[in-house]
């Protein structure tokens, strides 16, 4: 041990108290503010997804509006933000996203790298769904405030973990279920809030079923990725094409599908509209038919119900379910009250739309008055510079993902679960609560 | 084998996807005497057939975890132990553990645990005990922590760590001790996790051979520890910790102080947090203000 300054370390009874602790760490080694009007942003994850929230250097004081189907209405540009740093395991994408960018961002393969860099603000997480947690957790440790894609995780206690993060060091998070920034989203709130539809029953989503995926044969992983890292904290499984950039979601451990890629959006307004952002379920049923072939263990169709007390209310998800009678979609909700029903097609992009007598709702002065996201970046990029909570804050977009995660959960199980959500455990089910966890591997854990 | 077992493991060898779905839909129903067929489809070379008995297994698994009284748990997690034989293939003996980390008990701890000292399956061993309730587990965990190679210890103490094992805490404040910075800052993680205070002595770990990141950890794991404190009634150790943070210069670790302090909630905690309303940091001083609005009345 070299270290002469070595303290003793948390100990009351010792004479040196824990006090010097933090004073063995070099203040060169922590991270800084980045003090300027424009937000410094570093991006982990760069594919499909990522690719849409690169800020070019052209754009990064212009104010522009939005044009990344994040929601809004137009009517007001982007707090001026700037990509400053860029990182993927798969090197191949590194230099398009550089000449996408322009200007000289730092290039990184190991997020852990891009998170020691001091000039950032925040960062935009859009890794596939089983890094989101460690990644989200560890930029809060380096100070960073977060915008991380949908579904915030895959397990109940990625999320938890995630929020208290947040929580620990007072971090703006983000998730990226847009669809709460949608025009459309605010007009069905502020509708069903006020009343219009009197007492909410059920919220009711249909969906298109998951893909089957034909049989590909495991290979080795390309030179340019690091799929070593791809798997990250997830249960080993040798590459494949068909289940890693994309696909990885139609995989259960992995993506979960439908139910948690596209039910993080629809389930997330109808959370947000029926105020439940705070609690959860207290019953979970789901029923499933799986692709009887095929290498995708996802359900092709499938019907989960959840059932809300205090007040009382039945959220389902349904694939293929029934579609709307009064707009046509590929996937929405109907929203069912003792007065009447509202629709809200989609619930992600920028087509996510509601019916008209939402839209000409005027609220009362004295109404319920509901926020309206300017859109979800900016809502973002807002409250990095006011340190209030987004819309979709990492509570709530725990909540929502542990709606998706308990569905699948009782749809792989094949039996009810009864939920308490304070605690956050299913009652007299020893195998459902092992897998509301999931141990990290290698250097990866909680 | 009975009747509907023997029809059951031939339907799920069938050519047609039809057929192979309506036996695996079947296999919680299954009498777990199926295990050793199924462990042959599950490394067969046909894709189909080992998804097909992949699935049947799933089912059978699951037709058991809820509860551990469960009488045909015992005949499953039995059969399911026999796949760690190590003449059967490493797929194999993987599948097991997965499963075994849902149902198996204390019991099973003893015919997993010798496997840590492996290197081929000694990440799925220590997968399989690490959701193993139980002191079995913990014990398995901390004796495999003394004698596995030193690249592994870290993974342990992980394990250790994730599952809040108190018993644990002494061994990982010894191992802060490490020369091996890695395991020492394992050590340190893990005790933070654990959040209780060990009955030897604590020293922290030397920085010298620490990288960036790790140094992050180090200040996390602190913070982690202060919270486990002062949710223990031990403020004044926790308030003593967060005093050092709420003087670093690092707005977040700021900002942390503040909220664990306030956390507490005494009126000499808002007396920490009362100067910070005046930071030149903004986040520190919004930070402040929520601190200070949710003190209202310490």
């Amino acid at each position: 041990m070299k270290n002469p300054s070595r303290r003793t370390f948390l100990s009351a009874a010792a004479a040196a108290p824990a006090v010097h602790l933090f004073d063995i760490v070099p203040a060169r080694v922590l991270a800084s503010p980045a003090p300027s009007d424009t937000i410094s942003l570093g991006h982990i994850g760069i594919g499909g997804r990522g690719r849409g929230f690169l800020v070019p250097e052209a754009e990064s004081t212009a104010r522009k509006p939005v044009t990344t189907n994040l929601g809004g209405d137009g009517t007001r540009g982007r707090t001026p933000s700037r990509s400053v740093a860029l990182c993927d395991i798969d090197t191949s994408r590194l230099d398009k996203a550089a000449s996408v960018v322009g200007g000289q961002p730092r290039l990184y393969k190991d997020f852990r790298k891009l998170l020691e860099q001091k000039d950032l603000d925040a960062v935009v997480i859009a890794a596939p769904d089983h890094w989101h947690a460690l990644m989200t957790i560890m930029a809060c440790m380096a100070g960073k405030d977060v915008y991380c894609e949908k579904p915030a995780c895959n397990t109940i206690e990625e999320g938890r973990a995630m929020a208290t993060a947040a929580e620990r060091y007072a971090r703006v998070v983000q998730i990226g279920s847009q669809g709460r920034s949608q025009p459309a989203a605010f007009q069905a709130a502020r509708y069903i809030r006020n009343g219009q539809l009197g007492k909410v029953g059920s919220v009711t989503c249909w969906h298109y079923a998951n893909p089957l995926g034909d049989w590909t044969p495991d290979a080795p992983a390309p030179a340019e990725l690091d799929y070593e890292m791809w798997v990250g904290p997830a249960r080993w499984l040798p590459f494949n094409s068909k289940r890693t950039h994309g696909s990885f979601r139609w995989m259960i451990e992995f993506g979960g599908g439908q139910i948690r890629d596209r039910g993080a959006h629809v389930m997330s307004i109808a959370m947000w509209i029926m105020a439940a952002d705070h609690t959860g379920p207290v019953k979970i049923t789901a029923t499933g038919e799986p692709h009887h072939d095929g290498m995708y263990d996802t359900p092709n169709t499938m019907n989960v119900t959840y059932e809300f007390k205090n007040p009382d209310w039945t959220l389902v998800w349904a694939q293929p379910g029934e579609p709307s009678t009064e707009l046509q979609a590929r996937y929405g909700a109907v929203y069912r009250g003792d007065k009447g029903t509202l629709t809200v097609t989609l619930g992600d992009g920028n087509g996510t739309a509601t019916e008209q007598k939402a839209k000409d709702y005027v609220a009362p002065c004295d109404g319920v008055q509901v926020f309206k996201s300017p859109g979800h970046m900016e809502n973002f990029l807002d409250c990095v510079k006011s340190r209030e909570k987004p819309i979709m804050h990492i509570e709530a977009g725990h909540r929502v993902a542990a709606l998706c995660v308990l569905g699948n959960v009782a749809y792989v199980l094949g039996r009810p679960l009864e939920w308490d959500p304070v605690n956050e455990r299913v009652a007299n089910d020893d195998e459902a609560n092992r897998l509301l966890s999931r141990p990290g591997r290698g250097p990866w854990s909680l | 084998m009975a009747e509907k077992e023997t029809k059951f493991l031939a339907d799920l060898q069938s050519d047609n996807a039809d057929v192979r779905y309506s036996a695996w839909a079947q296999g919680g129903e299954m009498d777990p005497a199926v295990l050793p067929e199924l462990a042959k489809l599950i490394a067969g070379s046909k894709p189909g057939v080992a998804k097909a008995a992949g699935e049947a297994l799933n089912r059978l698994v699951h037709s058991v975890g809820k509860l551990p009284s469960n009488t045909r748990r015992q005949a499953v997690v039995r059969g399911l132990t026999a796949w760690l034989n190590p003449k059967q293939p490493v797929w194999v003996r993987t599948v097991a553990l997965r499963h075994l980390s849902l149902v198996g008990g204390e019991d099973v701890v003893a015919a997993v645990a010798p496997l840590l000292a492996g290197a081929d399956l000694r990440e799925e061993a220590v997968f399989c005990i690490e959701r193993i309730p139980g002191k079995a587990s913990a014990n398995a965990l901390m004796a495999a922590a003394k004698s596995v190679p030193d690249d592994f210890k870290p993974r342990l103490l992980a394990a250790l760590g994730h599952r809040g094992d108190k018993e644990a805490a002494d061994l990982c404040a010894g191992l802060m001790q490490s020369p091996n910075a890695e395991i020492a800052m394992a050590g340190m993680k893990a005790l933070a996790r654990i959040g209780v205070k060990p009955s030897v002595s604590l020293s922290a770990p030397s920085t010298g051979a620490l990288a960036e990141w790790q140094l992050l950890e180090f200040a996390d794991s602190t913070l982690r520890y202060a919270a486990a404190l002062a949710r223990q009634g031990v403020t004044a150790e926790a308030v003593k910790l967060y005093q050092v943070a709420l003087a670093r210069p690092e707005e977040h670790l700021q900002c942390a102080a503040i909220v664990g302090i306030a956390k507490i909630g005494t009126a000499e905690g808002a007396a920490l947090i009362f100067p910070k309303l005046k930071s030149s940091d903004p986040k520190v001083r919004r930070t402040a203000q929520k601190a200070w609005d949710s003190l209202k009345g310490a």
